[in-house]
């Protein structure tokens, strides 16, 4: 250990003392960022609570698979509901919302090598969001008759508990305060240097935080008169009104987890695999795309409503499958193209694929980060575009295959690519050497792996046995003969698949802690090879082929057709309908 | 090509495209015209897309307009033989208030589908084929009308899929079709 360059442990572990400068700057041995204290132990915070949320959300998977597990059959109904909320909660809004803070710093300040502005409203902000989510998860956990447990949709006019929508107002609120140092941030940029564009991630952070605050506004606009409602005040809420609003946040809150894991794929593909932006044109239109028509995503959410106009549900999905898929798609080449540009341009791959294969697998980093990439792509993608489609919805809504299609966006894809975020920040960061160095190699392959056959299972036991959401007893229904015992077998290998993969969510965190407590001081550069500089030379841009890239995505693309041909015909076995 | 972590200052936009990506791009678009084109077409050239008119209606008007479908119906130990050709069900906690009825294959009937209380789930399918399943959305306030034709005869079943409380997945019921 080299005592100049990592700073003794002093309080709290020594997590919060790196070696900086009088202005309290240090430059980062592996990115040459310039960062300050004050980002830097802001990232660190949100993160650390991002991982706790991540524990309890995991915690409630356990109980939340081993009851859909029929042969195990864990807990009650009324129990598994209150697990359901809270494994929802934890996961889809703590974990992700607590990261996407942490990313917006890296994003801003961190990237722009700046002080974060306003340190007092990350602090207040924090402090409103961990206070306001520890109430949610209280209310979560108590949820009792008359109240129904509100699980992720918490849907008018069935009624939750009071606290539960304030606590979620107060959540809302807290997350745009911490939002703010990272938008001022941008704005002192602006003014500063208003001649030179934002570095790509600095701009795909400000697109992300744009697309959170209209989210953030609709959750308002929901949680206020819900809330009211549910005390009284106002005397009638309409459930059509409601789902509408709803998926404002509720899908807008995806939207955010897609762009904050889409910058932090650009971000890490260049840190740990030398990727490059082969067109800051093309990118940075595909970002904008997503500000212009992500939105209407939402409305795929209602394509088996009553209420709205068949046209209006083919406008909206048409619509986004315009702006947000094609913005989708172009991302799906530019990042590996980067990637495959950058390595062959440092000589690291002449073959089709050999840029790939040479890349760095045994970096938890790298193979999170191509690992969320593809499972993204290939399960959330596809399924979500086909589940958008009007009359597809209607053999996919609120079916397992439904549970199926977010595990693989949101675990697959975001939750993976958090994992290696977090791993980043525990060496660059934290600057400590991974604890049980071979278990966190293996910890993705092992995650992707067993998670991706759970969420295969999930759409498997929808799509082919109509599997309903939210059944804690399918194959044994009280007060009916009819049951789904024939799906039993893929049960199993649900059930098995789950306990995998719940265990590959828990060598996650045991690596994660287990570095802070454990994990050797280290400089990080004797971790990570630095990244070298790239030359503005805009030549190089056509030396360097991407045919690898242009090839995988052309797989992409028959499974893309294949799966969608064969969801047609499935649907077209079913009767006269409309 | 450039660092995603450094700020631009020459003219990026003037930059040349990859002619791979290009090619891409055209690609995504092309697709996503396919997208939208069959799904829109898929409403004259296809047997299922979810368009019928909807109508706001109080649960007490819905609940007398069940009762009076009942009334007209013909009740046979298996259910409710329609008089005409609309069918009124209404999803309440626990139970469809409507079924089981009794219907004619490859007749068309009008579905009037809403809610007493709180958000339900309309899953349809026949019980020995669980592939060929649907779902539509139940909502109080709402009475959506639908179409439907079975030419299958056979007993569907029924499932309350948008959770409703505790007793969701308690909420079944059925309905016959007949040669
Ligand atoms: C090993 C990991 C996991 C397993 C085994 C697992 C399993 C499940 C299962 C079985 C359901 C319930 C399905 C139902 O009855 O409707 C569910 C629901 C859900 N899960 Fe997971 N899950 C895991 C990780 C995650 C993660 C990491 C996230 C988010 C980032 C997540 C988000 C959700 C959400 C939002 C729901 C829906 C709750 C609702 O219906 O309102 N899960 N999960
Ligand atoms: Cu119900
Ligand atoms: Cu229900």
């Amino acid at each position: 250990m080299d005592p100049s360059t990592t700073a003794p442990r002093s309080g709290l572990l020594g997590l919060f003392d790196n070696p900086y400068d009088e202005e309290g700057f240090r430059t980062c041995s592996v990115t040459g960022l310039n960062i300050h204290r004050s980002v830097e132990n802001y990232v660190k915070l949100f993160g650390l609570t991002a991982v706790v949320a991540l524990l309890v959300g995991g915690i409630a998977a356990i109980f939340v698979a081993m009851t859909r597990w029929e042969l195990v059959s864990l807990t009650s109904a009324p129990d598994f509901y209150n697990w359901l909320s809270v494994h929802a909660w934890n996961l889809l809004i703590f974990w992700m919302v607590f990261m996407e803070i942490g990313i917006l710093y890296v994003g801003g300040p961190m990237v722009l090598g700046r002080k974060l502005p306003t340190p007092s409203l990350a602090k207040t902000g924090w402090i409103v969001m961990l206070g306001s989510a520890v109430w949610i998860n209280v209310e979560l956990f108590t949820t009792s008759a008359p109240d129904s447990a509100p699980l992720l949709t918490s849907y008018a006019p069935l009624p939750s508990s009071a606290g539960f929508y304030l606590g979620t107002i107060v959540f809302i609120l807290g997350t745009i305060i911490a939002a703010l140092p990272f938008l001022i941030s941008i704005w002192q940029e602006k003014t500063e240097h208003p001649n030179r564009s934002l570095p790509l991630v600095s701009f795909g952070a400000f697109i992300t935080a744009i697309v959170a605050l209209e989210a953030l506004i609709g959750g308002l606009i929901t949680y206020v008169p819900t809330y009211l409602w549910r005390i009284g005040i106002v005397e009638h809420i309409d459930a059509a009104w409601y789902r509408q609003m709803y998926w404002i946040i509720g899908h807008g809150s995806q939207q955010i987890n897609l762009l904050a894991m889409i910058t932090v794929w650009y971000f890490l593909t260049h840190v740990v695999g030398g990727a490059e932006v082969v067109s800051e044109k093309v990118s940075r239109t595909a970002f904008i795309l997503y500000l212009f028509f992500i939105n209407m995503g939402a409305a795929h959410h209602l394509m088996a409503d009553p209420a709205l106009a068949t046209v209006w549900k083919e406008w909206n999905t048409s619509y986004a499958v315009y702006g947000a898929v094609i913005a989708s798609m172009i991302h799906a080449f530019a990042i590996p193209a980067g990637l495959e540009a950058g390595r062959r341009k440092r000589g690291q791959g002449k073959g089709l694929f050999s840029w790939l294969m040479s890349a760095p697998w045994k970096d938890p980093v790298f193979s999170s980060v191509i690992f969320g990439i593809i499972l993204f792509g290939f399960l959330g993608g596809i399924t979500g575009v086909i589940m958008g489609q009007m009359q597809l919805n209607l053999t996919w809504h609120n079916t397992f295959a439904t549970v199926g299609h977010f595990h693989a966006t949101v675990v697959l894809g975001t939750t993976i690519t958090f994992m290696g975020l977090v791993y980043f920040v525990i060496r660059l960061l934290f600057r400590r050497k991974l604890f049980l160095k071979p278990l966190a190699q293996l910890q993705p392959y092992f995650y992707a792996g067993t998670m991706s056959l759970t969420t295969l299972m999930m759409l498997y036991l929808g799509i082919l046995y109509g599997i309903p959401r939210r059944h804690p007893s399918v194959t044994d229904i009280p007060g009916t003969e009819f049951d789904f015992a024939a799906a039993e077998p893929l049960f199993w290998v649900f059930g098995v698949a789950a306990i995998l993969a719940i265990t590959g969510g828990a060598l996650f965190i045991l690596v994660a802690v287990g570095s802070l407590l454990f994990g050797e001081p280290t400089d990080p550069s004797s971790l990570v090879p630095a990244v070298e500089p790239v030359e503005d030379d805009d030549t190089s841009l056509h030396a360097q082929s991407v045919r690898g890239t242009f090839t995988l995505t052309l797989v992409f693309l028959a499974v893309f057709v294949v799966t969608y041909v064969l969801n047609w015909y499935l649907l077209s076995r079913l009767w006269h309908i409309g | 090509m450039s660092s995603p972590l450094k700020p631009q200052t020459d003219n990026w936009w003037d930059v040349p495209v990859h002619w791979d990506e290009k090619v891409w791009i055209g690609i995504s678009v092309f697709w996503a015209l396919v997208l939208f084109g069959w799904m829109t077409a898929w409403g004259s050239i296809g047997n299922q897309t979810q368009e019928g008119p909807t109508y706001q209606v109080s649960p007490n008007a819905f609940q007398t307009k069940i009762d009076s479908f009942k009334a007209r119906a013909e009740e046979t130990d298996r259910g409710f033989r329609p008089a005409g050709s609309d069918v009124y069900i209404a999803g309440m906690r626990y139970g469809f208030d409507g079924l089981p009825v009794v219907l004619k294959a490859g007749k068309e009937y009008d579905f009037h589908l809403s809610s007493y209380d709180v958000q339900h789930g309309f899953g349809v399918r026949p019980n020995d084929a669980l592939s060929k399943q649907m779902t539509l959305q139940l909502l109080p306030g709402y009475e959506w009308v639908l179409p439907m034709t079975f030419d299958e005869p056979g007993t569907y079943h029924v499932v309350c899929n948008e959770f409703c409380g505790v007793g969701h997945r308690t909420m079944h019921a059925k309905f016959i079709v007949e040669k």
